[in-house]
């Protein structure tokens, strides 16, 4: 029977060029403008490093004074200098890195290239086996460089090329900020989205360009990039005791059990500091891992969460005017549906009969909104925002725009194809 | 083959209850050419809806086929009405953008036979009512009473038991209703029961047997006089 | 006039009714709410700096490596760039309104006030007043002697320029010229002069109501830890201006890296980029959405229209003029879509609820309902006026067709 609906819904579009026209669009505009604004959430809320997530934790500590501690209050986003130190000296995580942003100032000595400036990070070495950094030459450096502030550096493929022309330069040397430093290894295009081991910056910005050991920006005194929250007033707030925080700290720990665990040992250590007279607080340690770290940042733009509510709203307002639509065009063919009750159609028959053309709709109305949602997402790709070179259709989202626009048709044709079918043989039949 | 006993049929509003059928009784047996007659609001177009599956009744029995009508669900009734019953309305009811032969196909579909069986039985219908020809055309050109015809050749072509007709000369000319009525004599005396409603008495005079109803009773008429006065039937026997 | 009757017949079309209003009452409500957001982004985009923006040029920059003489250096730019001509007056500052990053502070009247409100606040070169060019209400700029020259915190900063939302704030009803608060350092600072609005570089993380707290302190930076050189240029010159910055900084010392080389109105265009595109994209639904409304009231009315030719040809026929029959219809639509709007209404209030609890938008301003009506209003009755024409039309003949 599903071949003889087809052709039935076929000519009866053609009956009626304009109202089908006219649904399709609204189908169309409804999905494309949901499937745009959904792609663009999708793209912003995925696991930005899966099958990790809940391996990595971000550690937080409450190392601020007594005065204006208020009850039930979150602990400081950022840990200090000196806190993260003792944590990577202590090493009871599988793996450990503490970490800050960076900028640096490169000199590529050549005639033909002036000095540029980049983001990095300055970091130990656990942070590219935790996180996954893919390599395409060489390695990170070593747990000694970390502790002897060696001058070495990890460089991105698209700073290897700009300077040198290839990816085949470890070894070889780099300035930055006036020192020469040894390329131990070459990344990789490299850019979680969003990049959340530090949510300081532009949360889907550009990747970090360059990593080196945290103890050698100390010593070369590179810049620090990020935000600095100190709760005293100090000379120096990038000393090893200044009562400031600006680092992330971020452990590995592969079973619920060891985070537990991992979680006790922090709040002994801020017993501990509390004792000596450094912490003041009682201890108030969160450990999170990254979904549960993304979700308390609120990391998905506020804007991005309030234009998918609007295109949703638009996608039912769309559903309820097909809704209008569809039953008009049924009803007007009273006369037909009682003919084809009276000649032995059951209700079931007509119903299916009306719902597969609701669904053909659909299937028109998800082509054109496939389109219209590509035209939409090109349009976000050059707005001006952080995110925009993100903004594209994957296999998931290609195949939910098809199942949103048959779903919603088929719901919109519920009402009408039901009215439809109860349309009674014997009124209908005596008046044209 | 048709036996219906006491049935009743009443429609009721918010303030308003019509008994348009009161304790009809009726059989129809194999073979039979009834006619059906009786003054607008008589209740022999309700008549014909309850014959005809299109609405439930009230009270009372039907049987169709030896099968009682009134345990059956919409599905069973649809599907007795696809199978056993054979329709012709006054205005025709063909579907305007289905040619001939995608009209006659309109019952068999919900039948489910194959394609091929189906295309037998149109071309074999059409052929019937001498359309054969015009297999291919739409409903908007041909004639009045070409139409009628093709919507005769709808009814027949699932073999149907009971072919029953409303007013099926009602909007043609005298010409055109001889036709028709012609072709419902030929298929009668070819087996199927046809049952016509009809005001007109010279098509009542050409069937075998007359019933009339009145105020919702039907009464069989022994002879079909020309004239029918109402006093004169309501003297008759009655039930 | 037809009130009752009009009623009655919708009855009957129950379904098909229902459906149009609840579709006006959707667009009504979305409608109402895109209109008022994309009025509180407009508002947003046009909020004063404080500065005279079609002036103001901003350079960002940084060094190579440390330098030792970046002091001196300094100096030595903010002397070259004065020199470009059509220059009025040159600084070197930290931040920069809707400049992105910020430096913030608690200010407080107490000493190590736990309670203290955030300021952002702005410090640089000598002439940083003057080249902002921001408005004094009281008091005065900083004299020279006023100066610190160590932004690490160790000398007592004695003086500060507060904005007039402060004022307003710590001191409701006197003059804060003369009084102390404490932002950096143990020592107070003394308010030496309130202007009136300095915006901050950026307002989120601060909240709303304290988007007008700034201060400048009169601590001298190099510009390898400001990062910004401000110059106020004739508007007409502003191009050539910017087009010499390199050059003449590049002969001051050309081992350091310019980051960016923007007018104001262009730092501000690139600040406010989020809200033009909700803004539009806001605009862009609503009209999308008035657009499928209209044409889901011409469908539905068509098929009213049709269904009940029968009634008007009659109707027609018992003396009905075709004017009336088109009145019949527009008020059928009114009444729709005024119950519609109804309930539009309530639902617009119900979606502010909730987004000002989800997403902390302000509360909808009662003004935008009646627009909202009206324009569904207006949008019902143009939509109907061809189906109306339509059903007028129709001639009293068809009363009398049987078939």
């Amino acid at each position: 029977m599903f071949p003889y609906y087809l052709d039935l819904a076929l000519r009866s579009f053609k009956r009626n060029v304009a109202l089908t026209v006219l649904m399709v669009f609204a189908i169309a505009f409804g999905v494309g403008a949901s499937m745009t604004t959904l792609t663009v959430l999708h793209v912003l809320s995925t696991d930005p490093i899966p099958g990790k997530s809940h391996q990595l934790y971000f550690v937080q500590l409450e190392p601020r004074k007594a005065l204006g501690a208020r009850p039930n209050s979150e602990p400081l986003e950022q840990m200090t200098y000196a806190d993260s130190q003792a944590l990577l000296r202590a090493g009871k995580a599988d793996r450990q890195a503490m970490m800050t942003g960076g900028n640096a100032a490169i000199e590529p000595q050549r005639s033909d290239l002036k000095p540029f400036f980049l983001r990095g990070r300055w970091t130990t070495v656990d942070f590219f086996a935790m996180f996954r950094v893919p390599f395409v030459a060489g390695g990170a450096w070593t747990a000694e460089d970390d502790t002897r502030n060696s001058r070495v550096i990890v460089i991105s493929r698209d700073v290897a090329e700009k300077v040198f022309g290839s990816v085949d330069v470890v070894g070889k040397t780099i300035r930055v900020e006036g020192n020469d430093m040894r390329i131990t290894g070459v990344i990789d295009s490299w850019r979680p989205a969003p990049h959340f081991y530090d949510l300081n910056f532009d949360t889907y910005s550009e990747g970090d360009q360059l990593f080196a050991p945290f103890s050698t920006s100390r010593d070369l005194k590179l810049s620090h990039s990020g935000s600095m929250d100190c709760w005293e007033e100090t000379p120096d707030s990038e000393v090893l005791g200044a009562p400031c925080v600006w680092l992330q700290f971020w452990v590995e720990l592969d079973s619920k059990a060891k985070a537990d665990s991992y979680r006790t040992f922090l709040t002994s250590y801020s017993e501990e500091q509390k004792r000596a007279g450094r912490f003041e607080r009682e201890p108030n340690v969160r450990l999170r891992d990254v979904t549960e770290w993304l979700e308390f940042k609120e990391v998905v733009p506020r804007d991005v969460r309030l234009q998918t509510w609007v295109s949703l709203g638009f996608l039912l307002v769309c559903l309820i005017n097909t809704v209008g639509l569809l039953l008009t065009k049924f009803l007007r063919r009273s006369v037909e549906i009682g003919v084809r009750r009276a000649l032995g159609a059951s209700k079931r028959s007509i119903f299916f009969q009306l719902l597969v053309e609701s669904s053909m709709i659909g299937l028109a109305g998800g082509i054109l909104g496939l389109i219209l949602a590509w035209l939409g997402l090109w349009a976000v790709r050059h707005q001006p925002t952080q995110y925009a070179a993100l903004a594209e259709l994957d296999l998931p989202m290609l195949a939910m725009t098809f199942l949103l626009a048959v779903f919603t048709s088929l719901l919109a044709g519920l009402l009408p194809a039901w009215r439809g079918c109860q349309v009674t043989p014997a009124i209908q039949l005596k008046s044209l | 083959m048709l036996h219906m006993k006491d049935v009743s049929k009443v429609y009721r509003t918010e303030m308003v209850e019509t008994h348009a059928l009161r304790n009809l009784a009726l059989e129809v047996n194999e073979g039979e050419f009834v006619a059906v007659t009786g003054p607008s609001g008589s209740g022999k177009t309700t008549f014909l809806n309850i014959a005809g599956l299109l609405e439930e009744l009230t009270g009372g029995d039907y049987l169709l086929d030896g099968v009682d009508i009134k345990k059956l669900d919409d599905r069973a009734r649809s599907r007795v009405r696809n199978e056993k019953i054979g329709f012709v309305f006054q205005s025709f009811n063909l579907i305007p953008d289905l040619n001939l032969f995608d009209n006659v196909d309109v019952p068999l579909r919900y039948r489910g036979f194959s394609r091929g069986d189906r295309r037998k039985r149109i071309e074999g219908a059409l052929e019937r009512v001498g359309l054969a020809s015009r297999i291919r055309h739409f409903p908007a050109e041909l004639s009045g009473g070409q139409q009628q015809r093709v919507a005769i050749a709808r009814a027949i072509a699932g073999d149907p038991k009971l072919l029953l007709a409303d007013e099926p000369t009602g909007n043609l000319d005298s010409q055109m209703a001889r036709e028709v009525m012609q072709l419902l004599e030929d298929l009668n005396a070819q087996g199927t029961v046809v049952v016509i409603v009809t005001h007109d008495p010279e098509i009542a005079a050409r069937a075998q047997r007359n019933v009339h109803i009145v105020d919702g009773v039907a009464t069989d008429l022994e002879r079909a006089p020309s004239l029918v006065r109402p006093t004169r039937a309501a003297a008759g026997p009655s039930t | 006039m037809h009130f009752f009757p009009i009623l009655a017949t919708l009855r009957r079309h129950r379904t098909t009714a229902l459906l149009i209003v609840l579709e006006i009452a959707l667009t009504c409500a979305i409608v109402c709410n895109a209109l008022f957001l994309i009025g509180d982004r407009l508002a947003r985009m046009d909020r004063p700096s404080g500065l005279v923006e079609d002036e103001l040029l901003r350079i960002r920059l940084t060094g190579i490596g440390t330098k030792a003489d970046d002091k001196a250096v300094t100096v030595q730019d903010l002397a070259a760039l004065r020199a470009i001509p059509g220059v009025k007056f040159v600084a070197d500052t930290n931040m920069v309104p809707f400049g992105g990053s910020s430096w913030n502070s608690g200010i407080s009247t107490i000493p190590d006030d736990p309670n203290g409100n955030s300021a952002g606040i702005y410090m640089g070169s000598q002439d940083l007043v003057e080249t902002l060019g921001v408005q004094l209400i009281a008091g005065r700029d900083f004299t020279p002697e006023e100066y610190v020259e160590d932004a690490r915190g160790t000398a007592p900063v004695p003086s500060i320029i507060i904005t007039r939302a402060i004022a307003d704030r710590l001191f409701p009803g006197k003059s804060a010229v003369g009084q102390k608060v404490y932002v950096t350092g143990k020592e107070p600072q003394t308010i030496v002069g309130v202007i009136e609005q300095i915006a901050r570089p950026n307002d989120t993380r601060a909240g709303v109501d304290l988007a007008g707290f700034s201060v400048i302190l009169p601590i001298l930076l190099p510009y390898t830890m400001g990062g910004n050189y401000l110059l106020r240029v004739e508007p007409s010159r502003r191009t050539d201006a910017l087009a010499a910055v390199d050059a003449v900084l590049n002969k001051v010392d050309p081992n350091r890296i310019i980051l960016d080389r923007q007018t104001f109105e262009e730092v501000r265009k690139d600040h406010f980029k989020a809200d033009r595109a909700m803004a539009y994209l806001l605009t862009g639904v609503s009209l999308a959405l008035l657009i499928i409304t209209a044409f889901g009231v011409v469908g539905l009315a068509s098929f009213w229209v049709r269904q009940r030719t029968r009634q008007i040809g009659v109707r027609r026929a018992l003396g009905a003029t075709r004017g009336d029959i088109l009145r019949y219809f527009q008020l059928e639509n009114l009444i729709l879509t005024t119950a519609g709007i109804i309930v539009g209404m309530a639902l617009a209030y119900a979606i502010n609820l909730w987004l000002m609890q989800k997403y902390q938008v302000p509360r909808l301003s009662a003004v935008f309902l009646p627009a909202g009506a009206l324009l569904l209003w207006l949008l019902g009755q143009v939509a109907v006026f061809g189906p109306a024409m339509r059903a007028s039309a129709i001639p009293p003949a068809i009363a009398t067709r049987t078939v």
